[in-house]
C-alpha cells in the first residue's frame, strides 16, 4: 500500500507540468493565464477551508466564554472570555452521571473499547488475509464470497438480534458487548491486506517453507513484517471508526458508568438525562476533549489516512 | 462494496487458473503421498487461520440474521426469553404495511430519502473542489488536509456542535433574523432542528461539511487517471477548459460518481448518529434505521423493529443489484 501511496503523491504533479511545456513554446501569453486561474482558484479554496475551520473555530473560542453573548457574535466579546467552561463541565458532567470522574472515565471506557479491539481484529485479520491469499485450501472462494457478503447485509437487520442474544447473557451492563464481536475480524481489513498480500512475490514465503519454517513461522516472521505498512495503515482507520462509534456503544451499552466518550458526549447534552444539560460553553468543552485523540491522530498520521482513500478509489 | 466482490470474483477465477495449471504438473505419482499430505495440512492451516472469521460469521451474522427473520412473526423484547415470545402472525406486518405504525414508518422513510439530497450537491461542489485542488500550484496538499479533517472526526461530537450553531434563537438563526419581534414571537420562528424542512436543511448541511473532503479525494484520484495525452492533444486541438470538463474529464469520472453514489445512497439510507443526536433520541423526526430503534426502546417490539430493518435490507439489496448490473454490463462492453 505505501507504494500506491508514494505513487499517488507524485502523479500530481504529471496531468500538469506536461501539457505546460508545448504552451510555453506555442506562446509566451499563455502562463499568465495559468498564474490567474491559480490565484482565483487559491482564493475560492482559501474562503472554502475557512468554511470547513469556522465551525471549529467557533467550538474552541466558545469553551473560552461565559456563554452570554455565544448566541449573537461569532467571537467572544470585551467581558465575555471565561476560563470557567472546562471546570464546570468537569462538575456537571459528574453531577448528571453520578460519578466522581465522569470525563475520565469515559475516556478509558474509549480506550477500552477501542485498544484492545483494534490490536486483536488487525491480527485476526491479518491471519484471515494470508490465508486467503497465500495458501490454497478447500472452500476458500467460497468463504472470501460469504464473508464478502455479508457487507450487504445492513446492520439494522443484526443489530436487535444481538442485542437481545447479549440480554440473554446479561451481558448489556458493561462493555463486552461493543468489544466481543469486533475480536473476530472485518472483511474489509482482510479484503485490503490480501490486495497488498497479492502484491508480495510468493517466492518469498515459498522460500522460507523450503528452508523448512512452519506456515506460522513463515507469517510471522516473513510476512508480518512486510505487511507492517498496510497493518498500520488499517489499524489507525480502525481506532478512527472505533473510537467514533455511536450506535453500536448506544446499543450494547446500558450502564451509565460504562458509557464513552460519544455516549457522555450525547448522554450530557441531551433532554433524556433527568438532571438537565450542559450550558453551551461546557457543551463544546466536553466535545473538544472527546475530538482531541482523534486530531493528535490526524495530525501524525494525515498522509496515511489520506493515502488510503486514495488507494481505495483506485481499487474501487 | 459490490466493485470489492467483483473484484474478488475476478481475482478467484485467475487464481482458480492458476492452481490448476501448477498443481496439475508438479505432484507426479510417486510424490503423490507426499503432496497430499502437504495438500491435507494447508488444507487445515487455512482453516484455522481464517476459523475466527468464520466463528465471528455464524456468531454475529448468521444467527442473528436468521432470528431477524422468525422474529418478525413474534412480539418479544430484550428481556423475554425465547419461550417469552408471542407468535402474532402477520401483526407485526401489518403495522408497519398500513397499521398503527405505518404514516410513521413511511415519514421516517421519506425523510431518510430527502436526507440523501446532499449527496448530488455534496459531489457536484466535491467536483468543483478536486478540480482546483489537482492543479500543480503551491498549497494544494494543505488544502486536501483541511478539507478533510471533517471526516475524521466524532459524528456525535461534530453533530453536538451543529446543534447548537442552529439552536432556536442560536448563532446561526440570528444571522437571519435579528430582529425584537422575532425573538419574541415563537410563532414566526425558523426551526432548524424542530421542522421537516428545518431539520433536512441542518442535516445536509452538516453532512456536505462533514463528507465533502472525502468525496473531493476520490475525485482526485480519478481526476488523475485522466490520460494527459488526451488533454494536450484536445488542447492542442483548441478546445476551451470547460470542453475539456464535459467531454474528457468528467467522462473519465463516471466510475467514481457512480461508485460514490451507490455508497453514498447505501450510507444515506442507514443514517443515525446524526439525527439522534440532533433531535435528541427517536421521539422526533426519524430516519429507517432510528425507527428499527424506536421499536425497541418506546415500542418495545424486536418483532416489528425486524419487519422494518429487512424492509430497508430490501431496498438496499435493489440499490447494490442495480450497482452489480450496470458494472456488468460496462465490463461486458468494454
Amino acid at each position: 500500500m505505501e507504494n500506491v501511496m508514494e505513487d499517488q503523491e507524485l502523479k500530481p504533479e504529471v496531468p500538469e507540468t506536461t501539457p505546460t511545456a508545448p504552451e510555453t513554446e506555442k506562446k509566451k501569453s499563455k502562463i499568465p493565464t495559468k498564474l490567474i486561474w491559480d490565484i482565483v482558484v487559491t482564493v475560492a479554496l482559501s474562503l472554502g477551508a475557512v468554511i470547513m475551520l469556522l465551525p471549529f473555530l467557533w467550538m474552541v473560542l466558545g469553551t473560552f466564554r461565559t456563554g452570554a453573548s455565544i448566541e449573537t457574535s461569532f467571537f467572544p466579546q470585551a467581558g465575555d472570555w471565561s476560563g470557567k467552561a472546562y471546570p464546570d463541565m468537569w462538575k456537571e458532567s459528574n453531577k448528571i452521571m453520578n460519578s466522581d470522574w465522569a470525563v475520565i472515565r469515559a475516556i478509558l471506557n474509549s480506550l477500552l473499547t477501542t485498544v484492545p479491539v483494534v490490536v486483536v481484529q488487525i491480527l485476526v485479520s491479518a491471519f484471515a488475509a494470508f490465508a486467503f491469499a497465500k495458501l490454497n485450501f478447500v472452500g476458500k472462494n467460497i468463504m472470501f464470497l460469504v464473508l464478502l457478503s455479508t457487507m450487504m447485509v445492513p446492520f439494522a437487520v443484526v443489530m436487535l438480534p444481538q442485542v437481545w442474544w447479549f440480554d440473554q447473557l446479561n451481558l448489556l451492563e458493561g462493555p463486552i458487548a461493543v468489544i466481543i464481536p469486533k475480536f473476530f475480524g472485518s472483511i474489509t481489513t482482510v479484503f485490503f491486506l490480501r490486495q497488498f498480500l497479492y502484491g508480495i512475490p510468493d517466492s518469498i514465503s515459498e522460500a522460507a517453507r523450503l528452508d523448512g519454517a512452519s506456515y506460522t513461522r513463515t507469517f510471522i516472521s516473513v510476512i508480518l513484517p512486510l505487511l507492517m505498512p498496510a497493518l498500520a495503515t488499517q489499524a489507525i482507520l480502525s481506532f478512527i471508526g472505533n473510537w467514533n462509534d455511536f450506535l453500536g456503544p448506544l446499543l450494547y451499552i446500558q450502564g451509565n458508568e460504562w458509557y464513552t466518550l460519544p455516549l457522555l458526549v450525547n448522554f450530557v447534552n441531551n433532554k433524556g438525562g433527568s438532571k438537565g444539560v450542559l450550558a453551551v460553553p461546557q457543551t463544546l468543552a466536553i466535545s473538544l476533549i472527546s475530538l482531541v485523540p482523534i486530531i493528535i491522530i490526524f495530525a501524525v498520521f494525515q498522509k496515511k489516512i489520506i493515502g488510503s482513500i486514495v488507494f481505495s478509489a483506485v481499487k474501487g | 462494496m459490490e466493485e470489492i466482490q467483483q473484484a474478488a470474483e475476478v481475482q478467484a477465477a485467475a487464481e482458480d487458473q492458476l492452481i490448476e495449471g501448477v498443481a496439475g504438473v508438479p505432484n507426479g505419482k510417486n510424490k503423490k503421498n507426499k503432496g497430499s499430505n502437504l495438500r491435507k495440512q494447508e488444507n487445515l492451516i487455512g482453516w484455522i487461520y481464517i476459523a475466527p472469521m468464520v466463528i465471528g460469521l455464524v456468531l454475529f451474522s448468521l444467527i442473528p440474521i436468521i432470528l431477524s427473520i422468525v422474529s418478525m412473526f413474534y412480539r418479544y423484547d430484550g428481556s423475554a426469553q425465547i419461550s417469552d415470545w408471542v407468535s402474532v402472525g402477520g401483526e407485526n406486518f401489518k403495522k408497519i404495511f398500513g397499521g398503527m405504525h405505518s404514516k410513521e414508518y413511511w415519514d421516517s422513510f421519506a425523510n431518510t430519502l430527502l436526507f440523501a439530497i446532499q449527496l448530488p450537491l455534496g459531489m457536484i461542489i466535491g467536483m468543483f473542489l478536486a478540480l482546483g485542488m489537482n492543479r500543480s500550484m503551491r498549497g494544494v496538499q494543505a488544502f486536501r488536509i483541511i478539507y478533510y479533517i471533517p471526516c475524521v472526526m466524532s459524528v456525535v461530537a461534530v453533530t453536538v456542535v451543529w446543534k447548537k450553531l442552529f439552536a432556536q434563537n442560536g448563532i446561526i438563526d440570528n444571522m437571519f433574523h435579528n430582529s425584537d419581534a422575532y425573538v419574541t414571537n415563537p410563532e414566526d420562528q425558523f426551526l432548524w432542528l424542530d421542522s421537516r424542512v428545518g431539520i433536512v436543511i441542518t442535516v445536509t448541511l452538516l453532512q456536505i461539511w462533514k463528507g465533502v473532503g472525502y468525496t473531493a479525494l476520490m475525485f482526485i484520484a480519478g481526476l488523475q487517471s485522466v490520460s494527459t495525452d488526451q488533454l494536450e492533444a484536445a488542447r492542442i486541438d483548441g478546445a476551451g477548459p470547460w470542453t475539456i470538463l464535459y467531454k474528457i474529464t468528467l467522462p473519465a469520472l463516471y466510475p467514481i460518481i457512480f461508485y460514490l453514489l451507490v455508497t453514498g445512497l447505501i450510507g444515506s439510507l442507514q443514517m443515525f448518529n446524526e439525527v439522534y443526536v440532533l433531535t435528541g433520541g427517536v421521539g422526533g423526526y426519524k430516519t429507517a434505521v432510528s425507527f428499527v430503534y424506536y421499536c425497541k426502546e418506546v415500542v418495545k417490539n424486536y418483532g416489528e423493529a425486524s419487519v422494518a430493518a429487512w424492509v430497508l435490507a430490501v431496498i438496499i439489496f435493489i440499490v447494490t443489484a442495480i450497482q452489480m448490473y450496470v458494472d456488468k454490463r460496462k465490463r461486458e462492453a468494454e
